[in-house]
């Protein structure tokens, strides 16, 4: 589709939306045509949206779908544009819908301790109104400033306090659901808005939940409240050697303390970088080799008897406390990474500027160790192959309060500038062999970001065996057309299979 | 409020903290200049600009801790209990 002024199409989202909501401004567009995450630069213009509409309510989103889906038109949903796996990217034009102006705080039910947002709302914004009700919603990705409950809704994203308060798709009770004919539907567990658990029919809210907008768009949302903490504990502790912290991080995770809502984990390679290029440079000495954080809240009383319990469990493991100043700081600072310019190294070891990939799966804590050698393995080819490319390091971050499995990253480095066809093709390798590692130790390829990315995608299949089937048939069905987010998971061969 | 060019615009010594930082103010790290030259320059910036970034970096960072919590416990103080 390319849409000219005077275009019928045009003129008829002009009409639904009024003229000054639907953009076709070149800014406007390659605004909405990329992600933080690396991209192939060179080819940036193949990505691009023909045009972008800013609808204020379900009725016009779905208005604009009924439209799309008629005369067969993409539609590419966008909330913060921070998603990793270039999930709001367009990759056949069409129409971007950007949520942004849906992002009202209509209701605020202190009894049942919930509230319904539109979903162009994020978690910061909207923690500053209903902290004065002494609540929060703890829905916290290093992304917290700038991502949205839509996007969080079409990622289903990992919170860095998920242990305490679950992820996003516990912490969404229910949303309304603009289908890609324009139908709309609300879902939740079961009818209700504000219900967390219910076990009539099938579970539809996993389902509309992760879709990377290939299934609809979600347009207003039920959200779970807590209180809001009356106190935080982040100790940073340093380690000598990876075993010890690893056998750390476990035990500070299994130790069941009620209050405790994560810990991360660094390896050699991010301490490495941390000491050469983080704009959180910690200045530690060379015998330092791994890291561990712990995050906690709840009142006063509670973290406090709680800290003191992780505090001997890392003591008696071969920790060394960093301090409360390096601690504090680190915690606050990671939920800003958005806007930390970023830089890397040359072999030389000149600094250049790099964008930010990571590499994120489920692993289980049994395994971490072993994938974390493989992934620095392929890091390590892709340095050797050009200076396009740095490791940053590896985190791993507790799930769950069990610490089964881990949402395990490694940060890669790339000089977005110097990209060519051959460079990204490495760059597609590399991505392919990392999530291949994660199959081979059982893993799932993404925790969080999803999975839609070329080179890693083409291993979903893979990982869901005959699901994958299930989910071309789903799709088919729900979307008759393919107009959501055509091209995204291989989603395309549901249709190939019917023709 | 005297203002002097030469003093404000010219930082305290560099102090080498690894092969890859320097120091030139106190809890204040920079890239060691020299592996700043082919790709990323460096900017020269007036002393009272540095140490107000680094200050709102900390107005920033105690922000983001209100927006979790009322209050943030020190692990200095708990380690302390410990060792009581
Ligand atoms: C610095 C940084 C740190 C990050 N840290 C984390 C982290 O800790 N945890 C984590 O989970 N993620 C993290 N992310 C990734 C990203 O923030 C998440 O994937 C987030 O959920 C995306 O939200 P968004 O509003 O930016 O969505 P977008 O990027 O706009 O969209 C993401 C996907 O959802 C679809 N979508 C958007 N809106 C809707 C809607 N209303 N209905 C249906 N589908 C929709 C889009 O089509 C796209 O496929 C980080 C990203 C950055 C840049």
């Amino acid at each position: 589709m390319t849409v000219l002024l005077g275009d019928p199409v045009l003129e008829e989202l002009r009409q639904i939306l009024g003229p000054e909501h639907v953009l076709t401004g070149k800014a406007d567009r390659l605004n909405r045509a990329r992600v933080p995450a690396p991209f192939p630069v060179h080819r940036w213009a193949e990505r691009m949206p023909d045009l972008v509409v800013l609808p204020a309510s379900t009725e016009e989103v779905a208005e604009v779908l009924r439209l799309a889906n008629s005369l067969r038109i993409p539609v590419v949903p966008r909330d913060g544009g921070t998603g990793l796996t270039d999930g709001a990217v367009p990759l056949r034009g069409g129409i971007v819908v950007d949520v942004k102006r849906i992002n009202q705080i209509k209701e605020i039910d202190l009894d049942n301790r919930t509230c319904t947002v539109g979903t162009g709302i994020n978690a910061l914004k909207l923690n500053e109104v209903i902290a004065r009700h002494g609540l929060i919603y703890p829905d916290d990705p290093a992304s917290y400033p700038c991502s949205l409950v839509g996007g969080r809704i079409g990622t289903s994203g990992w919170s860095l306090i998920g242990s305490r308060y679950g992820h996003t798709r516990d912490l969404v009770l229910s949303f309304d659901h603009v289908l890609p004919t324009g139908r709309v539907i609300h879902v939740g567990d079961g009818i209700g808005r504000k219900i967390t658990k219910s076990s009539s029919g099938y579970q539809l809210k996993h389902l509309f939940m992760g879709h990377q907008g290939t299934l609809g768009i979600a347009t207003e949302a039920t959200l779970k409240l807590f209180p809001k903490p009356e106190a935080e504990l982040s100790p940073f502790w340093a380690f000598e050697d990876y075993d010890s912290a690893y056998r750390a991080v476990g035990a500070l995770a299994r130790a069941g303390v009620a209050t405790f809502a994560g810990a991360v984990l660094f390896d050699e390679w991010k301490v490495d970088y941390l000491r050469r290029d983080d704009e959180a440079y910690i200045p530690q000495p060379s015998s330092v080799k791994a890291l561990v954080c712990a995050a906690m809240y709840g009142y006063e009383d509670e973290v406090r008897a709680g800290g003191r319990r992780l505090l001997r469990i890392a003591r008696s493991l071969g920790a060394r406390y960093l301090g409360d100043e390096i601690s504090e700081g680190d915690w606050a600072a990671r939920h800003d990474r958005y806007a930390t310019p970023l830089h890397g190294r040359t072999r030389s070891g000149q600094v250049v500027p790099m964008s930010w990939h990571c590499e994120d799966a489920s692993i289980n804590y049994t395994n971490l160790p072993a994938v974390r050698l493989a992934w620095h393995e392929i890091a390590d080819r892709l340095r050797r192959e050009s200076d396009v490319f740095d490791d940053w390091g590896m985190f791993a971050y507790t799930n769950g309060a069990t610490g089964a499995d881990y949402l395990t990253e490694i940060d890669i480095g790339i000089w977005e500038q110097r990209l060519d066809d051959a460079a990204w093709e490495a760059w597609v390798r590399a991505k392919r062999d990392l999530a291949a590692v994660t199959l081979a130790h059982g893993g799932s390829i993404s925790a969080c970001h999803g999975s839609c990315r070329e080179g890693e995608v083409d291993l979903v299949p893979v990982e869901l065996g005959g699901g994958y089937d299930v989910m071309l048939d789903i799709k088919r069905a729900i979307d008759p057309n393919n107009i959501m987010n055509p091209g995204k998971y291989l989603l395309d061969q549901a249709y190939a299979e019917k023709s | 409020m005297k203002y002097r060019y030469q003093e404000e615009m010219s930082p305290p010594p560099p102090q080498r903290v690894t092969d890859v930082a320097i120091t030139r103010f106190e809890h204040v790290f920079e890239v060691e200049p020299g592996l700043m030259t082919d790709h990323v320059t460096q900017q020269t910036f007036p002393n009272w600009d540095t140490l107000r970034l680094v200050r709102s970096r900390a107005d920033h960072l105690a922000w983001m801790h209100r927006h979790f919590a009322d209050k943030v416990i020190s692990g200095e103080e708990l380690l302390h209990d410990l060792d009581e």
